[in-house]
């Protein structure tokens, strides 16, 4: 796709590729305890794309992300209603399973937080549970996410070593190779980098650019360079509306809602 | 500006003097009981106490009250931890934040701050009473109704702090788990127990230590053996019991007995205490 079509908006975007989008978003209302969170979302993620939501605290966009993969409803109480599709079929279906749904849609939270068990079994955890591998392929597997994560050269000499060893930043990368190495669809980044310093960010946002190669990625983030730097295209959101969704570069440089220039030059949030 | 800054001065100086003095008067009697013991304990101390029994009177020794604690302690800590663990890990997991769980937890709470005795009048009315009937009068006090006594003791304590450490796992823990399709089933066995391992045995041991010194729920259930008795359906003997009656007899060789029977448990509580930090510093250091 060129930058042209990036600049275009979402539907456009879905449209031009001829494909699909990988996720879509309709008319999707999200209730805790009875307040209104989430009002009529409706968007269009690409494939093989990293979209960011951005928008100031509270305004719903975590909440968004928690229902792509339902982990909203380990709560009760929370209540989603309307339709969100991954590749035409609707996750928010009760007979969508739980097991098949987190197979292909992955997540990394805000804080690192690896099991307390070794380097190798955080990333072996969960394909054991989805896979019966042998030993060597598991090996194999283990190897090919850690690299993925781009923590392989750092952990090769000690994966028999407990995780919470590891720094933040690592266990940050680590929480990433454990998501991916389920080879889920579409990866949710829920503000992965709040916890870490400006180095382990950068090597986060470096790592968002090798794996949109084979993920869909979608990113909540606070930090509005974040946006900028690394995705394709960004939503904004404001007290649980979508405002405004288009191409990363269109919204930065000429928005199409006042609400979002606001936002961007730093006028509230 | 200086005569407020003064004030606060003093009122700082007051608040500190007083916590400080409050502090010293615990811990003076702390000190003051535990030095009586040592002193009058040590003192006590020989061979003769770890070799000989009851029967002897002032020439035997404590031999079958070491290994009646031992037998009752265990049985109640065998009862206790699989009942308690698993109590505790449906309050925090399953049944936290909903009315039932709050009722339990709430009854837990007061089952912890029973009075010890009525929990041995409990035993002595599900256990030995009917035990008696099928023996045709002979009474069937045991080393076991004591174990299940203690159980009853040790049981909110466990339940209590598994409860406790379990919802100290931060729920980022579980979302990581879950997110990763593992069913809760498997999160709560292979990660949350894990990740709250050190804490539940901790509480396992202060439970051991808890009821390591009780008294009063024995002397309705184990009721006490002069002679040494290794089957928990017999009657048993517990240093507890022996310090009790001892203590109460006028005989000096007994006293210093009874004297050196409360060292030794003090000792075995103090060492439970410094094992059960000893769990909890050295997994923190590999936390953080």
């Amino acid at each position: 796709m060129t930058d042209s079509a990036l600049a275009m908006n979402p539907a456009q975007v879905a449209a031009t590729s001829a494909v699909a989008p990988k996720l879509t978003v309709r008319d999707l209302h999200f209730y805790y305890n009875g307040f209104h969170a989430l009002k009529g979302i409706n968007m269009d993620i690409p494939e093989k794309k990293v979209t960011s939501i951005i928008g100031p605290s509270g305004c719903g966009k975590s909440t968004l992300l928690r229902i792509f993969n339902r982990i909203y409803a380990i709560y009760p109480k929370l209540e989603a209603r309307g339709e969100v599709t991954l590749d035409g079929e609707n996750v928010l279906d009760p007979g969508y399973s739980m097991n098949r749904l987190r197979g292909k849609v992955g997540m990394v939270f805000q804080k690192p937080v690896p099991f307390p068990m070794t380097i190798f079994e955080n990333v072996a955890y969960g394909i054991r549970h989805h896979e019966k591998l042998s030993k060597a392929d598991m090996t194999i597997r283990v190897e090919q996410a850690l690299r993925s994560a781009a923590l392989w050269d750092e952990v090769k000499d000690k994966l028999k070593q407990n995780a919470l060893g590891l720094s933040g930043g690592q266990q940050q990368r680590l929480c990433i190779a454990r998501a991916i190495a389920l080879k889920p669809e579409v990866l949710l980044l829920d503000e992965p980098t709040s916890a870490l310093d400006p180095i382990a960010t950068s090597r986060i946002e470096q790592l968002v650019e090798e794996l949109k190669s084979q993920f869909t990625i979608v990113i909540v983030t606070h930090n509005m360079q974040q946006a900028a730097r690394c995705s394709d295209l960004t939503a904004f959101m404001y007290m649980g509306e979508l405002i405004e969704f288009d191409g990363t570069e269109k919204i930065f440089t000429k928005p199409g809602k006042k609400q979002t220039e606001d936002y961007i030059t730093g006028r509230f949030g | 500006m200086s005569a407020i800054y003064l004030r606060r001065r003093i009122t700082n100086w007051l608040a500190m003097g007083l916590s400080m003095l409050a502090t010293l008067i615990g811990l003076a009697f702390l000190a003051w009981i535990l030095w009586e013991t040592l002193r009058q304990g040590i003192g006590a101390l020989n061979l003769k106490l770890f070799t000989r029994i009851t029967a002897n009177g002032a020439d035997g020794g404590l031999a079958n009250a070491m290994v009646g604690s031992l037998i009752i302690n265990f049985i109640g800590i065998a009862i206790a931890t699989p009942i308690g663990v698993l109590a505790g890990t449906w309050l925090a997991e399953y049944a936290n934040r909903t009315k039932l769980g709050e009722t339990i937890r709430f009854l837990n709470d007061i089952l912890l701050s029973a009075p010890s005795i009525v929990m041995g009048l409990f035993v002595y009315t599900i256990i030995v009473l009917p035990s008696t009937a099928l023996t045709h009068g002979s009474t069937t006090f045991s080393g076991f109704a004591g174990g299940v006594a203690l159980a009853l003791i040790a049981l909110p304590v466990i339940v209590r702090t598994t409860d406790e450490m379990l919802r100290l796992v931060p729920s980022t823990l579980r979302e990581a788990a879950l997110s990763l399709g593992v069913p809760q089933w498997k999160l709560t066995l292979q990660i949350l127990i894990r990740a709250a391992r050190s804490g539940i045995i901790t509480g396992v041991l202060l439970a051991l230590a808890r009821i390591s010194g009780e008294t009063a729920p024995l002397l309705f259930t184990a009721f006490g053996n002069n002679y040494m008795a290794v089957n928990p359906i017999d009657k048993m003997s517990s240093l507890p019991q022996i310090i009790y009656q001892y203590a109460n007899d006028p005989g000096d060789d007994l006293h210093a007995m009874a004297w050196a029977g409360a060292f030794v448990v003090t000792m075995f509580v103090l060492l439970l205490s410094l094992a059960s930090r000893l769990v909890l510093s050295r997994t923190k250091v590999s936390h953080d």
